[in-house]
């Protein structure tokens, strides 16, 4: 005894709504502004930290490198000038080391942008591999249920008890002589479980829609219906997480570093970098600073476009606007 | 309850000892547990080489260590480290230092970041709203161990300096009052001018306070005074019958004063077992105060009792936790002397060999606590102010939120009652998750403030390939996460009724 | 209608906007209407239309950003100019309020007795005890058993029926003047449906109220209502005695709604669902808002707005350029297709 505003129209308003669903998160996304700042600033941290000393073979625009020791100049300051002259400052120059030098002599920029990279890329891979095997966990906990199920979660009960810095640091100190690449792989797979929780709940909810009902009812694998229904229904669960799992990751990594079990020497990071020249402190803070504020900057902005496609992705909360 | 308690116990005991398969296993793969020996020249080296094999069994397969190990533990015995020290000894020490760190972090964090998320939904889009909003982001993405070393580098330091001579100078005084000028002004609700009058208000009264802290030289000898305990006392109590009861009705509010006005009265009288007391009659005496406060409550309540109660007990008990505070501070200046003017600590949990009366003992353990807990409860403080803060938003629009304003209940009521309750149900579930990461959080504070702490036993232990003082500290901090959890689940079922502990 | 009763309720000219992130939402474009004492008044209409907003507005239960316009008069007192004190007096006192959805209505971590005897609370200081027996007493009024056990039940242990009986029980636990249910039984069983429309009607009796009954589903509203009020996009489009607008309907929305519902006496059995959906409240086009599914709409339709007019006898209004055409359709249903050839 309702009035439908007939069958037909609603049907009408689901298919456009599903055609331009990407369209809507792009939209909202860039209109969070705080989210587009973020995108740009780590766009700009990437791009200084590869292009500047460049990366593998591919050679660089700074003509100093992260292994040449020198001479101190002026005992190592920092020769980076921000304030005009007019103003009474020195200048807008980099000058010869802009970040200043460490007690040998290696120009601070280069190494900075060597540690930026280093903990940029085992950030990534932490946040893919955790990512991945998180979500498949979570998908096959979720769908599955029964003995998949509480064999998945009594394993992330397991490592749930574990807080997340101690496994990873005993993980660390076990691969971390193995390169950044080996020792991001192995993170990454201790610090899945919260997200593969995340993946299991929406999973949970999901499987009792309709559609997932209809995909079983006409006999429809349980991989194609995992894979092809349920998860790209969560994709913006995954990756809001994965967003934020990279900012995590970037802070672990730096946390691992300074404890001496993370990235270890010849490879650096910035982590390693505050935990080198930690007894410098007083005598040359920017040895401390300059890496802090790069693992800042590159966390700031991460979470800031995580925040954005949360909000792009589940926009419930950003109705009314007084 | 009971059976859900044993049944939690015994999962989570097996769950424990998943965990130490795992660590054990993977600490005593870490490297090679003679490295350091390994560069002895001569007999020397090889003698101690051989000593270290034997005490760690370092012969016998890693699953054989680990059985060797279990059994001690279930005997009550750690073992012993590669030097041949007992870790239960170790531990000992060690233990309360962390705990005291951890705990001190999470009720801060909890408490703060819980009212100030709450505010901040409760006045969403407002400039107070994205101002906490940044914070929290810029909180979420600071190095906990960078800022550690900033707050000893910086505050530690230049606070110890400054204290010589504690006047503060009238540029500060300036930007201080701007500041507070500018949050009350983002707190407020109204056009213009009502911002315009609490900003006025919050930036004047912020700076005649600054003002007269400094000219009195306050921060050299401070305390409340028994003015400013009376004011305090009293505020709190109109305060909290304004949230609780409302000020129309008589009887909460009466019920509240009382309990201050005898708060601040008993303060005086007290003095005598106030000079030196002990932690046992510091319990006891709260326990009085929230008797008292009961029997205020229903005596005074009228029709109002219940909330008479509640907003009696909590006066009570804030007019006591005051007048601790200014007993603390009222011996500042003597503890001040004994450690040669360097009230704020960067290293250590305590100062060695340190010897004064009760206060003088607790300003010590907080004047080390202060700055590590400060760098800690930064962390969380940002997961519990945004969660908090949109789960009242999401609990403020649903329709029993709706369903209580239709009743024409006041606002307060509507809020207090109604959404706070509801919206504290997934807090609990977070503080379970949270407090993990605290633990993980105080290694890397204890690192940076030099603590004797479990942390120091974790990752020296570590370091050194050494799995029994590894182990210590995850038993402990293992147990501490698995009690944390259960208490947050048990929280859970009392705030939702829909949920059956069984 | 023999002695007129007194208004004790009159909204005038009531416009809600909701000024959002894609656009000003125009929820509610200007509803007028009078209630007089133990009357019952339909608001009937899609959903959408703005029948819940403008209800809302009267109880002022408006989120924070909504802009309100207009007068609501309480026995001659304009609401929207009380102080927040008094109009909160008003709520939950004279004015209650049934919401649609039951299970989600009520507070699931207070019980079912607190929450009435909350309501009873907050209009005056009286011992809590007599407040619990009042919730008994109102508890037992609206049929539900062994009501001294249930006050100390939680939501979550009653069924929906039941729940949204004890939300009828807050209502007019302070004896109200006006009772607004929103949809009071659309999230129910359909076996429950009429039980708790009775008990309503048998409430409302007992405490001498008035009720606005909101429903999307005019087979309610027919043997109930005084009066009904039809809204489309946010406007009162028809508004009379149930009588005149369910038999003599001068609105070609309303036909509709009288065509789409099944029924033996209308179109024999057969639906007339109408085509389209309702126009965006952001946009809206010029003209009549129906004319996008309108199968009288015509250039003057599309170019002008028809304003709310005389279109009968006895009060009866509506807002529609064409509704003696309308009135003079020997059945005015059949202006839609039946369902099978309204798939185009
Ligand atoms: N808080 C809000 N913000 C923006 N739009 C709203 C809000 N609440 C309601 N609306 C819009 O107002 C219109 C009318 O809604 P409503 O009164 O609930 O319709 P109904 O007639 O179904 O009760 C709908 O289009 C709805 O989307
Ligand atoms: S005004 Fe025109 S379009 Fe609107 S209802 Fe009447 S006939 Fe239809
Ligand atoms: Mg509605």
């Amino acid at each position: 005894m309702t009035i439908s505003a007939s069958a037909s129209g609603a049907a009408q308003g689901m298919t456009v709504v599903a055609r331009t669903q990407g369209q809507m998160v792009r939209r909202r996304f860039f209109r969070h502004r705080a989210a587009l700042i973020g995108m740009f600033a780590f766009g700009f941290v990437i791009l200084l930290a590869f292009s500047s000393i460049g990366f593998g073979p591919i050679p660089g625009w700074w003509d100093k490198t992260y292994l040449t020791t020198g001479s101190l100049v002026n005992q190592g300051r920092p020769t980076l000038s921000v304030v005009p002259e007019f103003l009474g400052g020195e200048g807008i120059h980099l000058g010869e080391h802009p970040f200043g030098q460490d007690n040998i002599g290696i120009d601070y920029f280069a190494l900075t942008m060597r540690g930026a990279q280093q903990s940029i890329i085992v950030a990534f891979i932490v946040a893919i591999v955790a990512t991945s095997v998180g979500t498949l966990a979570g998908a096959f906990a979720g769908y599955f249920r029964k003995k998949t199920e509480s064999f998945i979660m009594r394993l992330t009960d397991v490592m749930i008890t574990i807080p997340i810095l101690i496994i990873a640091a005993i993980v660390g100190r076990t691969f971390g002589d193995s390169g950044i690449v080996i020792l991001a792989i192995c993170i990454g797979l201790v610090t899945w479980p919260m997200l593969g929780r995340l993946v299991r709940g929406e999973f949970l909810s999901l499987r009792e829609k309709e559609f997932v009902e209809a995909a079983r009812a006409v006999g429809t694998s349980a991989s194609r219906i995992i894979f092809r229904h349920v998860l790209p229904n969560t994709v913006g669960v995954i990756i809001v997480s994965a967003t934020l799992a990279v900012a995590n990751a970037v802070l672990l990594e730096s946390a691992l570093s300074f404890l001496g079990v993370g990235v270890q020497p010849p490879d650096v990071s910035l982590g390693q970098l505050i935990d080198t020249y930690r007894s410098a402190m007083t005598t040359r803070p920017w040895l401390f600073w300059w890496p802090g504020v790069f693992i800042i900057a590159i966390a700031l902005s991460i979470n800031f476009i995580g925040d954005g496609l949360r909000d792009a992705f589940d926009p419930r909360q950003t109705r009314v606007r007084a | 309850m009971i059976a859900f308690i044993v049944r939690r116990l015994v999962t989570s005991f097996f769950v424990l000892l998943a965990a130490t398969m795992v660590i054990f296993g993977l600490t005593s793969i870490a490297g090679d547990p003679l490295a350091d020996l390994r560069e002895l020249p001569g007999a020397d080296g090889e003698r101690r080489m051989a000593d270290r094999i034997e005490r760690m069994h370092l012969d016998d397969p890693v699953w054989l260590r680990y059985l060797n190990w279990l059994t001690g533990l279930f005997r009550g015995y750690l073992g012993v480290n590669r030097d041949g020290q007992d870790v239960g000894v170790m531990l000992g020490d060690a233990l309360s230092a962390t705990l005291q760190l951890v705990l001190a972090a999470t009720v801060l964090a909890v408490v703060i970041g819980v009212c100030v998320g709450i505010i901040s939904a409760l006045r969403q889009y407002s400039s107070f709203d994205y101002g906490v909003t940044l914070a929290a982001f810029v909180c979420f993405s600071l190095p906990l161990f960078w800022v550690a070393v900033m707050l000893k580098q910086y505050i530690a330091i230049s606070f110890n300096d400054w204290l010589r001579d504690p006047a503060i100078p009238p540029t500060v005084i300036v930007v201080l009052a701007l500041i507070a000028g500018l949050i009350w002004a983002a707190i407020a609700i109204g056009d213009r001018k009502v911002k315009l009058i609490a900003f006025g208000a919050g930036a004047a009264i912020t700076a005649v306070i600054l003002t007269l802290l400094s000219v009195t030289g306050w921060f050299a000898d401070p305390g409340i005074g028994l003015i400013g305990l009376a004011i305090l006392a009293g505020g709190t109590a109109v305060g909290l019958s304004m949230l609780i009861s409302g000020l129309q009705y008589r009887g909460p509010l009466y019920a509240a004063l009382a309990a201050a006005g005898l708060g601040v009265l008993l303060s005086e009288i007290l003095t005598p077992v106030l000079a030196d007391p002990s932690w046992a009659e510091i319990f006891g005496l709260a326990l009085a105060t929230v008797i008292i406060c009961i029997a205020l409550g229903y005596g005074l309540g009228g029709l109002l009792r219940q909330q008479a109660i509640t907003g009696a007990v909590l006066t009570g008990l804030i007019t006591g936790g005051l007048i601790f505070v200014d007993r603390l501070l009222q011996s500042f200046a003597s503890y001040s002397d004994m450690v040669r003017g360097r009230p704020i600590s960067t290293i250590g949990a305590g100062t060695p060999n340190f010897k004064g009366d009760f206060w003088q003992t607790n300003l010590d353990s907080a004047g080390h606590l202060l700055l590590p807990s400060m760098a800690l409860v930064l962390i969380s403080l940002a997961t519990y102010t945004r969660y908090s803060r949109s789960s009242m938003l999401e609990v403020m629009n649903l329709d029993y939120v709706r369903t209580a304003r239709a009743k024409g209940l006041p606002e307060r009521t509507v809020i207090t009652k109604h959404a706070f309750r509801n919206g504290m149900i997934p807090i609990t579930t977070l503080m379970a998750v949270d407090f993990a990461s605290v633990i993980g959080g105080a290694v890397v504070t204890e690192n940076v403030f030099g603590w004797q702490g479990m942390g120091t036993l974790f990752t020296t232990g570590l370091q050194q390939v050494d799995p029994a003082p590894v182990m210590a500290f995850f038993i402990v901090s293992g147990t501490a996460i698995v009690v944390f959890n259960m208490l947050a689940d048990i929280v859970y079922a009392y705030l939702d009724p829909r949920i059956r502990l069984s | 209608m023999t002695t007129s009763p007194k208004e004790i309720l009159r909204v005038e000219d009531l416009t809600v906007e909701f000024p959002t992130e894609d656009g000003v939402v125009h929820a509610v474009r200007g509803v007028s209407y009078a209630l007089h004492e133990r009357e019952v008044l339909g608001i009937v209409g899609e959903s959408g239309s703005g029948k819940s907003v403008s209800s809302l507005a009267v109880m002022g239960l408006l989120p924070r950003g909504a802009r309100v316009h207009g007068k609501i008069l309480y026995r001659g007192d304009d609401v929207l100019k009380l102080p927040t004190r008094r109009r909160r007096a008003l709520r939950g006192g004279k004015i209650a309020m049934i919401f649609q959805d039951p299970m989600t209505a009520l507070n699931p971590v207070h019980t079912i007795g607190d929450q009435l005897a909350e309501a009873v609370l907050a209009h005056g200081l009286i011992p809590r005890k007599q407040a619990l027996a009042r919730a008994k007493e109102m508890l037992d009024l609206v049929g539900i058993p062994q009501a001294e056990q249930r006050l100390r039940s939680y939501p979550h242990e009653f069924s929906g029926g039941m729940r949204q009986r004890a939300m009828i029980a807050m209502a007019v636990i302070n004896n109200p003047d006006v009772i607004i249910a929103d949809e009071p039984t659309t999230a129910l069983d359909v076996t429950v449906q009429a039980q708790i429309l009775e008990k309503l009607l048998e409430v409302k009796d007992a405490v001498n109220a008035a009720i606005v009954l909101i429903t999307h589903d005019l087979g309610v509203v027919a043997g109930i209502a005084h009066r009904v009020l039809v809204m489309y996009a946010g406007k009162p489009v028809e508004i009379g005695d149930t009588d005149s607008v369910f038999y003599r309907p001068r609105m070609p929305y309303t036909a509709g709604l009288l065509g789409s519902m099944p029924s033996l006496e209308t179109s024999g059995g057969r639906l007339r669902p109408i085509g389209g959906a309702p126009p965006s409240l952001i946009n809206l086009p010029p003209g009549c808002p129906f004319s996008p599914r309108c199968p009288l709409a015509d250039a003057t339709c599309t170019a002008e707005e028809p304003a709310l007019g005389e279109a009968g006898e006895g009060g009866h209004l509506a807002a529609c350029h064409h509704w003696r055409a309308v009135a003079e359709a020997p059945d005015p249903t059949a202006l839609f297709h039946i369902e099978s050839e309204a798939v185009s």
